[in-house]
């Protein structure tokens, strides 16, 4: 069992807050990964649990344990960093081996094994002998994650460990992580600004803004269902588009009014009460139609990009601008008039003044 | 080959690089090589100073030195300040660096206050440590005396008296070390001590296992510098004991200085001359034998 719990972990420096009471359980077996833009308190985050930094006010729990004033090395924990943190007069094998050589009593046969068997899971065995230098990128990588393995902690923290390598690269090591933190096991907590990184590896992702979480669930929860509009526009690419509307309530549902278009949604909402609200619409729950045929909305094409099989559009509606994606062959010309229509029952509803999402009853 | 006009464009530059080093060359030759190349003759004849007369020697200069009981004592008395200031100041010098290489507050004053006495003048420092060690009024000794311990003559007694200068050095000397040192540790990423803290090692096994190792080329650089300065060392000697008591400061800068101009014999203050240039450079060739092959340099 390896649970991390944070309640109400803060952190400011020089009496300015720079994370605002964090609360966030990190289940065994889990990868958790913490994104948000630079400056949101991610990695400031991450860094309190690793005891790097001191938790100003606020409990961290490990295990039940509470570590929140304990030395990093108490806390059975191991960090791969986002330089990769190797010690550059050493080979990979002793950059391995050096915490367990100068801090436990292993036997060396032990500590051999262990490097040996980390070395196998990365398939770095026949670069041990190498010097950091002598290694690629992904290679560093590999050799930081081996050294966070043969110490077996309780929890591995991992600060944009992917950001200095190369695109492809990055896809690699991605599925690599994945392939390890499934056969091994391991609990992680993981730093990433990249909403694509915390998409495709989190068991749950953390989202944080400014020093506060926003939202934490399933990748799919987030980008499905968005608690505000930070994590509206913040999941997914091209983002969600808003549309600043009207809500007036009409009998079962309410009609949300547009100066282009008028929409009725039907159900009850969280809130009745008429006010100006924000309509999120994503690019994939915009269909595009020729201009005769009928259409909830008209607007114009402002710009396209062919992405491969899929193309977005840039569509002006008055004031506001919105993407859609389509086929590559149905893209429109760059000029053109088309007619749009929005997939309503999964489109979302945000309150204009909070940004907080409202509820569909 | 290089021929036409590639040639001439060739000729014009290098002209231009030779133009602009002839200053230099005229003064290095004036006021190093020449002077080194003179030694070197008068190492082999018999010149006083102020006298036209010069007398052809042959090695009989070098042979003198065998049977000079004080050449042997300078040079020992050499050796023995080099090789215990420079070790002394600088680990001094380290343990200062890595001290004050933190983001506490207040942390330039120190930084300032420890460089400080790299800016007195040496005979300003030499004289205020004459002070500090006199024997009746001295502060030092009525430090001692605070702590019940006995009062030492310091700079009288032929048993302290190198002592007291080394002591005194290495105060002059840590300053400066530690600036350079400073630099270096500031230039190793944090996150690898972060790394070695959260693998639990301790900070005297970083200090041993990481720092040092990647101050390395910095580290060579002091030794190497204060080989050169110390052995040069004649300004505190000077000041503070004039090479005694009972010669027991009496190093080989001052015993050059006392045959040249205290007994005008030039020849034979060239021949210790000579003699101190091939000592240096043989403490450098060693230095560099031992530690050279140690030396870590990052990102090669």
């Amino acid at each position: 069992m390896a649970e991390v719990v944070l309640q109400g972990v803060s952190k400011s420096y020089q009496g300015r807050p720079t994370v605002h009471g964090v609360d966030l359980a990190v289940a065994d077996r889990e990868f958790m990964v913490l994104v948000g833009p630079s400056g949101c308190g991610k990695s400031t985050t991450l860094r309190m649990v690793a005891g790097l930094e001191e938790i100003t006010a606020g409990r961290l729990l490990i295990d039940g344990r509470d570590v929140t004033h304990a030395e990093p090395q108490k806390r059975d924990i191991a960090m791969v960093f986002q330089s990769y943190a190797l010690y550059p007069h050493m080979t990979a094998y002793r950059n391995m081996a050096f915490g367990l050589l100068k801090t436990s009593k292993l036997p060396k046969a032990e500590i051999d094994r262990r490097i040996g068997e980390a070395a196998e899971i990365l398939h770095i065995t026949h670069l041990l002998e190498r010097k950091p230098n002598a290694l690629s990128g992904g290679e560093r990588q590999r050799v930081a994650i081996g050294r966070a393995l043969v110490r077996q902690p309780k929890v591995f923290l991992f600060d944009e460990p992917l950001s200095n390598l190369d695109a492809k690269l990055r896809t690699h090591m991605r599925g690599e992580l994945k392939r390890l933190h499934k056969e091994l096991g391991l609990t992680v907590i993981y730093v990433t600004h990249d909403q694509i990184e915390a998409m495709t590896l989190g068991t749950r992702v953390a989202i944080l803004s400014e020093g506060r979480l926003q939202q934490v669930g399933a990748p799919m929860d987030l980008y499905m269902r968005p608690a505000n509009t930070f994590v509206a526009t913040f999941i997914g690419s091209p983002e969600m588009s808003l549309l600043r509307c009207a809500l007036r309530p009409n009998g079962a549902g309410s009609v949300v009014h547009h100066p282009r278009f008028d929409t009725h949604i039907p159900g009850a909402l969280e809130r009745a009460e008429p006010g100006d609200i924000l309509l999120g619409v994503r690019p994939e729950e915009v269909t595009l139609s020729p201009p005769e045929t009928p259409a909830m909305a008209r607007g114009t094409v402002e710009r396209t990009e062919l992405i491969g099989s899929e193309a977005l559009a840039e569509i002006r509606m008055g004031d506001d601008r919105l993407m859609a994606r389509t086929p590559v062959m149905q893209a429109p010309d760059v000029g053109a008039e088309v007619g749009l229509s929005f997939d309503m029952a999964r489109v979302r509803l945000f309150d204009a003044a909070t940004g907080r999402a409202l509820a569909r009853l | 080959m290089v021929t036409g006009p590639a040639l001439r464009a060739h000729v014009r530059e290098a002209g231009l690089a030779y133009l602009l080093l002839a200053p230099s060359l005229v003064f290095l030759a004036a006021f190093t090589y020449w002077p080194i190349i003179r030694s070197v003759w008068f190492s082999f004849h018999d010149v006083m100073l102020g006298s036209d007369k010069i007398f052809f020697l042959g090695l009989e200069n070098y042979q003198r030195l065998w049977t000079d009981a004080l050449f042997w004592k300078s040079l020992a008395n050499t050796a023995f300040y080099t090789l215990v200031t420079i070790p002394s100041a600088i680990a001094c010098a380290l343990l200062l660096a890595v001290a004050l290489d933190s983001k506490l507050r207040g942390m330039t004053f120190y930084r300032s206050a420890f460089f400080y006495p790299v800016m007195i003048p040496s005979v300003a420092a030499g004289m205020v440590w004459v002070f500090l060690y006199a024997p009746g009024y001295g502060p030092i000794n009525h430090a001692l005396a605070l702590f019940g311990l006995p009062k030492l003559e310091w700079l009288y007694d032929s048993n302290t008296a190198m002592i007291a200068i080394i002591i005194m050095s290495i105060w002059k000397y840590s300053g400066y070390f530690m600036l350079i040192l400073l630099a270096a540790l500031q230039m190793i990423p944090s996150d690898l001590h972060e790394a070695a803290r959260l693998d639990g090692v301790s900070a005297w096994n970083r200090l041993i296992h990481i720092t040092i190792p990647l101050i390395s080329p910095t580290l060579y650089f002091v030794i190497i510098i204060g080989l050169l300065h110390s052995y040069q060392i004649f300004d505190y000697v000077y000041v503070m004991t004039q090479g005694g008591p009972a010669d027991a400061t009496n190093v080989l800068t001052f015993y050059i200085y006392q045959n040249g101009f205290q007994y005008q014999d030039i020849g034979y203050a060239s021949t210790l001359a000579n003699v101190l240039l091939l000592f240096v450079g043989g403490l450098i060739t060693l230095v560099a034998l031992v530690f050279g092959r140690r030396v870590h340099y990052l990102g090669r």
